[in-house]
């Protein structure tokens, strides 16, 4: 069993271990983390009641022991992307999807492409009624990098719970596997599933 | 030699605040000032106490003081300062005089590193109009710097925490996420464009948002900090006997706050604020439980939360941004008193 051992740190490093060690264990492993910071275990136990994960604890001479076991639902671990898009309907979704083909809107000038571009997503955070997803490929998928000017935008509108899915081939293509900083990577069977269902496709 | 505050502390800012709900359990014990000229005492747990002194002029007082949460001296001064004077502009209130409160280790650190502090604390007073007139260094370790604030107020036009009415919408000011990022910052998590964007929000005066108030005779504010985005709705629902319904997908973050938070990067202090909230508070059983953390996040020097009449929510925006709160929003309204105090979606 593997056994962290955060003894002498100071919150919050013990519950970052904690979720980093729930994040790398495969379902049924169990693992223990050791804290001697009163605070940090009170902190760690209230998280995984919050996350409904099963744990036991035990104290000796001012050091606290937790034996973690990774349940198979496992929301917040699995699929984080998965789990924020579902968990949130706050907004309501509309039955179309909007298509990422290029980092640009339009044809014409470059620069002004890009600015349209930009305008664009920003804009998708005002819609009344939200796609209900959004799919990128090609050169659209430099869009979800973390250097991308509209990263920011981009995840805040997939907070709001609309899911993302990139062309993996592009993705590879860009050389971006280290840089994408949304969504999921996704083959052109499901996009071209999801264009195909949807009532509405909407191009920039 | 530079010196490092940030290696000196565990919970920086107003994350250091004593407990809300240990606090609520002693004050009640505390004897209540019998005097018709007080007007705002700790009865409501507003953001200072307001005096009469006559029927054009009352005064707001208040103070705050924390350990360091940055690295560099100055830059602590000017954060405290702002995060001092704040609360006399929740109140409605034009800050004139301050006084400065500060402990300070002098065998343990060098004595500039003390006239930085004070110098960033006058260089933002100043900003502010404030008059620093003394102050009180004691000897201690950590350091702990912060104001006591007098400013003035016309005794009908006091903005309180008891001011929220149904139906009005709730604005916030500043995005949340100062105690995340600076939890990152000692975790190495928060990188450096982060922590500028927190430092930077820190570092802004809430006067712009106040006289927003004012111009709009907004009747119900607070600024939020150590208790939270949560905590302080908490405490204004239950001043002004209503529910507070917070929609925390649409409130704005800084930088990073949520991948942090994703990742595990909650401070103590949050946990500390869950506690406080959660028998008063609904919260959505399919909540985000990142999203929740980040309403608990103790801020520092944090943003006004501001209850306003639906039909003017677009001009007050409007105005804030012009005045410098570029990402003033939204956040939630204002309902009848629910079986719960705060609904938290």
């Amino acid at each position: 069993m593997q056994i962290v051992d955060t003894k002498g740190q100071q919150c919050p490093a013990p519950l970052i271990a904690t979720k980093r060690a729930l994040k790398e264990a495969h379902t049924g492993e169990s693992f223990q983390i050791i804290t001697d910071n009163l605070t940090s275990f009170n902190n760690i136990s209230r998280f995984l009641k919050d996350n409904k994960t099963e744990f036991s604890s035990g104290e000796s001479n001012g050091v606290w022991t937790l034996t973690i076991t990774k349940k198979t639902s496992e929301p917040v671990t699995a699929e984080p992307e998965k789990y924020c898009a579902g968990k949130i309907p706050l907004f309501t979704m509309g039955d179309f999807v909007i298509a990422f083909t290029s980092d640009k809107m339009g044809d014409g000038d470059e620069e002004l492409g890009h600015l349209l571009m930009s305008n664009f997503i920003k804009a998708i955070k005002d819609l009344d009624i939200l796609p209900r997803k959004m799919v990128f490929y090609n050169k659209g998928v430099t869009l979800g990098a973390v250097e991308s000017p509209v990263i920011d935008h981009l995840k805040e509108i997939e907070k709001m719970g609309v899911t993302m899915l990139l062309c993996a081939t592009c993705v590879k293509y860009y050389s971006l596997e280290e840089k994408i900083n949304i969504g999921t990577l996704s083959n052109m069977f499901e996009i071209a599933q999801i264009m195909a269902s949807a009532s509405n496709v909407v191009k920039p | 030699m530079k010196t490092d505050l940030l290696q000196m502390v565990e919970s920086g800012g107003c994350s250091a605040k004593i407990s809300p709900q240990l606090l609520e359990e002693f004050l009640r014990y505390l004897p209540l000032p019998q005097d018709p000229n007080v007007l705002v005492d700790i009865d409501t747990h507003d953001d200072a106490g307001v005096y009469r002194v006559n029927d054009d002029l009352a005064l707001v007082f208040t103070t705050d003081f924390f350990p360091p949460v940055c690295s560099d001296p100055y830059e602590f001064g000017q954060i405290a300062a702002a995060n001092s004077i704040s609360d006399v502009y929740a109140m409605g209130g034009t800050p004139v005089i301050a006084l400065n409160i500060m402990m300070f280790p002098a065998s343990k650190l060098p004595m500039e590193a003390y006239s930085e502090i004070l110098k960033g604390g006058s260089d933002i007073a100043e900003q502010a109009g404030v008059r620093i007139i003394g102050g009180h260094t004691i000897d201690d370790f950590p350091p702990k710097y912060g104001l006591a604030v007098v400013g003035y107020i016309h005794p009908d036009k006091i903005i309180t925490n008891a001011g929220a009415r149904p139906g009005d919408l709730l604005i916030l000011t500043k995005p949340l996420g100062t105690g995340v990022i600076l939890a990152g910052q000692r975790m190495k998590m928060a990188s450096e464009d982060d922590v500028d964007q927190a430092k930077k929000l820190m570092k802004i005066l809430n006067g712009p948002g106040a006289e927003v108030m004012k111009k709009y005779n907004i009747k119900g504010a607070t600024d939020i900090t150590g208790y939270g985005l949560a905590g302080h709705a908490l405490k204004m629902a239950k001043a002004s006997s209503v529910s507070l319904e917070l929609n925390l997908a649409k409130v704005p973050l800084i930088g990073s706050t949520y991948r942090l938070v994703d990742e595990g990067c909650i401070p103590g202090a949050s946990f500390r604020n869950l506690d406080f909230v959660e028998n008063d508070s609904h919260l959505r059983p399919d909540l985000n439980y990142s999203l929740k953390m980040i309403a608990m996040d103790a801020q520092t020097s944090g943003g006004l939360l501001m209850c306003v009449k639906p039909d003017i929510s677009d001009q007050v925006i409007s105005d804030l941004q012009k005045a410098g709160h570029e990402q003033s929003a939204v956040i939630g309204k204002v309902t009848e008193k629910g079986d719960k105090f705060l609904y938290l979606k």
